[in-house]
């Protein structure tokens, strides 16, 4: 059977707590009772009230202020307050430092029944909204990352037994076989990308970035990006140049989900364009904003796919010029990135002439944001 | 290289066949063995000069456990250890790239799953020399 509900009631007349804990000693409650504020809280960890009955006025500390410590404990515990002189204000007063209902002085036995069941059943909604979510999280996390290692693994395996037929550790292959083979290789190639979007797009929560937030270097996360991608621009004999003042304040943000954003605009940049052509990222530093913009001359987006690039899954008619089918993912995730910073990030586009990105990083919102806690140290 | 015994620990049956057959080919001899408990096993009785770990076993990264206990046995030295990973295969651990937490992570390289033969040829032959070396140097 389910433990029975605790419920506890701090009033300094002990005429209120003897006859309230008389009332409500029918039902299957455990009670506990104290005269003052103060020994009131003391109890709140030891007993684990799931409803207290608080007295607003009451010599030593005060009902209001035991609310607001009682929201500082435990904000699931439901707070109901009594009073022998009910006011509006009083009311919105007490139920903004978190009281959920009010008891009136004199109360009947079948009023108090009525509010402490009314306050139990809302404990109940309370904890259960708590247990789902916790339990969709886990489900969510879990999930993940269980079918992404089932999903992994097997193409891990086919994959590297094709690299060492592609080796020719098995024997010398013939042209035909080696082509087929190397299809086959690039297929593999784009589902394991797509399985790691996947993931990345579940398992980051976007809530949390703004967690990680600290002072960021744009100008050197960008270098970072253009290193990372060097390789790729070589291998497409594009150039990348970098327009960027001499020197740019920090921007708040966090830098692991940003580079992630650069990356793939500036990658996506890359396989877009022409052999021979440039990918232009410039820094504009403002003071209220900081924008970088990836411009190419490549193959453009077409004007009706330009609302639906930052949609899951969508992939533009456009076709690389690496060949690469992408997730359709890069740009989902990059918006949802730079919408957590609080900024945007846009568009402008014409086929065949190219695309250009714009990333704007509000330094007001970033600074307000963290503002508090940066006047806490 | 050739008689250089390299030991693989991974519970992918598939997957060690394919590396197996690029080390193999380079002349090396391999063992392969499917669990972390083979591993250890195997570890006790034989002799070998690297260790190729899979970071993802089991329930989870195994591999990162099988590492630490390596490294603190004794009797093995400084027996190289080459852990090869899916990436980002457990969210958030580490990234391929990174600059390797040597406290948390006690291996002495890093491969991404999966492997470019040549890669990892190169790998095996850079971690099989830096130990002769340093050998060689504690004989003198």
């Amino acid at each position: 059977m389910k433990d029975p509900n605790a419920i506890l009631i701090i009033d300094d007349e002990e005429v209120v707590r003897d006859s309230c804990t008389r009332i409500l000693a029918k039902q299957n409650y455990k009670i506990q009772a104290a005269p003052d504020g103060e020994s009131g809280l003391k109890m709140v960890e030891e007993f684990k009230p799931d409803l207290i009955y608080v007295d607003l006025k009451m010599p030593g500390i005060s009902g209001m202020d035991v609310l607001e410590r009682l929201q500082q404990i435990d904000t699931t515990i439901v707070n109901v307050v009594i009073t022998g002189y009910a006011t509006i204000d009083t009311a919105v007063e007490a139920m903004k430092r978190g009281a959920y209902d009010f008891l009136p002085k004199p109360f009947s036995a079948d009023e108090l029944r009525l509010i402490t069941r009314r306050g139990l059943e809302k404990r109940k909604l309370l904890l259960e909204a708590i247990a789902l979510r916790r339990e969709k999280e886990i489900i969510r996390e879990n999930f993940t990352s269980i079918v992404s290692h089932e999903l992994k693994s097997p193409l891990f395996a086919a994959q590297q037994t094709l690299y060492a037929f592609l080796a020719g550790v098995a024997g010398e292959l013939q042209p035909a076989q080696k082509e087929m083979l190397e299809r086959i290789r690039s297929r593999i190639d784009a589902m394991l990308q797509l399985i790691n979007t996947w993931v990345e797009m579940t398992s980051v929560d976007f809530r949390q970035i703004r967690e990680r937030f600290k002072p960021v270097d744009i100008p050197g996360l960008i270098f970072k990006a253009r290193e990372m991608l060097q390789a790729k621009a070589d291998d497409r004999n594009v150039q990348l140049v970098t327009h960027c003042p001499f020197s740019v304040e920090p921007v708040y943000g966090d830098e692991e989900t940003l580079l992630e954003v650069f990356l793939n605009i500036i990658g996506n940049a890359i396989k877009y364009s022409e052999t021979g052509s440039c990918v232009s990222i410039s820094i504009e530093d403002g003071n209220r904003e900081l924008r970088v913009s990836v411009s190419d001359t490549g193959v453009g987006i077409e004007k009706e796919d330009i609302p639906f690039i930052f949609n899951d899954f969508y992939r533009g008619k456009a076709q690389s010029k690496t060949g690469e089918l992408g997730s359709g993912l890069g740009l989902a995730i990059s918006n949802r990135i730079i919408q957590a910073h609080e900024g945007s990030i846009t568009v402008e586009s014409e086929l065949g002439k190219g695309s250009k990105f714009t990333v704007v990083l509000s330094r007001e919102v970033t600074k307000n944001s963290i503002g508090d806690a940066g006047k806490a140290h | 290289m050739e008689g250089k015994r390299i030991l693989m620990v991974d519970d992918d049956p598939d997957y060690v066949d394919a590396v197996k057959m690029v080390l193999e080919k380079a002349d090396y001899s391999v063992e392969a063995v499917y669990s972390p408990r083979d591993g250890y096993r195997a570890l006790e009785t034989g002799t070998y000069d690297l260790v190729i770990l899979d970071c993802m076993m089991g329930r989870g990264a195994e591999g990162i456990i099988v590492a630490r206990k390596l490294r603190k046995k004794k009797e093995l030295g400084n027996l190289p250890v080459l852990m090869i990973t899916g990436i980002r295969d457990q969210t958030g651990f580490f990234f391929v790239g990174d600059p390797k937490d040597e406290a948390f992570l006690p291996v002495d390289g890093f491969l991404e799953k999966p492997v470019d033969p040549s890669v990892l040829l190169k790998e095996v032959g850079k971690l099989l020399h830096s130990r002769k070396t340093e050998e060689s140097k504690k004989g003198e």
